[in-house]
């Protein structure tokens, strides 16, 4: 009987080392920024947006990026009306942009140890229902155990079947966008 | 009416209208930003139902809640303090979640309102309006929750 109390301690011991474990190898972020940059002779457009959501798996180099469309704050308000509609992203059916990658180099980073190291993703990007392939070059930094993310990459708007084929948007929108990523994990 | 006449009382017209055209436009391009906090709140309700209603049927909540132009629903959301912290930005943020709930509404504060949000205390139940970003769902690929995102909030009530 006692020998029985005893590997149950045991065994919820382990399991609950096990559930730690987990937990701890998955690195949150809800503290994020994500701007987009399209450069035309005709005008300069940045938008920025705090409120997508990261997560690493330390263990798989899992990477992923959820993002709320309608964050995006551009400076105009016409601009902004422009982005969300049907014909551009037509935020109010798809209100989410995801990326989902891999870390193929996981080996390269040490999560434990003071330093900035370059991971190559490989992935998936999905904008307005639309998925394509997104490989890019993100620097993780590890500072005092705090874990900080930043990567920049172009998107080709019409990859999504984003395309202006008339009027105003189409000279002003730049046919490939700069994104800049950061994130802070807990 | 001689032809000059003709001729000058047209070229006067079209003045007019790309004078009136050019303005339209300009005013257009110009307008400001809506004021969420001047706009009337479309909806008054508790984190926990709308956390509900979007689990339930996301592409509902959806059509219920975000609008094609992007200035979707205006909300007065009421709910129990679970997480105070910062964005990207230094503004405040304020999880509005109950303990056993699987997702709340995590509200965003501006650089006006941010002071005054970051002193509620955790635990407390508070009502605050702000417009509807995106709703709440399970993410398969996160393997977690995801919250309502509120935006441009003011703390209403404490």
């Amino acid at each position: 009987m006692k020998n029985l109390k005893v590997l149950s301690i045991a065994l919820v011991a382990v399991l609950g080392l096990f559930a730690f474990t987990t937990v701890a190898d998955k690195l949150v972020s809800s503290k994020t920024h994500i701007k987009f940059f399209s450069t035309t002779p005709a005008e300069d457009i940045e938008a920025n947006n705090y409120a997508a959501v990261s997560t690493i798996d330390k263990s798989t180099g899992k990477f992923v990026f959820s993002v709320p469309m309608q964050g995006f704050e551009f400076p105009k308000s016409l601009m902004q009306k422009h982005f969300n509609q049907k014909k551009f992203l037509h935020t109010s059916k798809y209100p989410k942009a995801k990326y989902v990658g891999d870390i193929k180099n996981l080996s390269d980073i040490d999560f434990s140890s003071d330093g900035t190291y370059t991971a190559n993703v490989d992935g998936e990007m999905t904008i307005r229902g639309v998925t394509k392939k997104v490989t890019e070059d993100a620097t993780i930094k590890v500072s005092g155990g705090k874990v900080s993310l930043e990567t920049k990459f172009f998107i080709t708007l019409a990859d999504y079947d984003i395309e202006f084929e008339r009027g105003k948007p189409s000279k002003n929108i730049a046919d490939k966008v700069e994104v800049t990523a950061k994130a802070e994990y807990k | 009416m001689s032809k000059k006449k003709v001729i000058k009382k047209i070229l006067l017209v079209v003045l007019v209208l790309v004078v009136i055209g050019g303005a339209y436009g300009a005013w257009m391009y110009f307008q400001p930003h809506r004021d969420v906090q001047d706009t009337e709140t479309d909806y008054s309700l508790k984190a926990s139902d709308i956390v509900q209603e979007y689990l339930t049927d996301n592409q509902a909540a959806n059509e219920k809640y975000l609008a094609a132009d992007g200035e979707s629903k205006v909300l007065e959301i009421k709910g129990q303090v679970s997480e105070v912290s910062e964005d990207y930005e230094g503004n405040t943020v304020v999880l509005l979640k109950s303990d056993s709930a699987k997702a709340g509404v995590k509200a965003f504060f501006t650089q006006e309102t941010s002071g005054e949000a970051k002193q509620v205390q955790v635990g407390s139940t508070i009502t605050i309006k702000g417009v509807i970003r995106s709703g709440a769902a399970y993410d398969e690929d996160l393997e977690m929750y995801e919250d309502v995102v509120v935006e441009k909030s003011k703390v209403i009530k404490k």
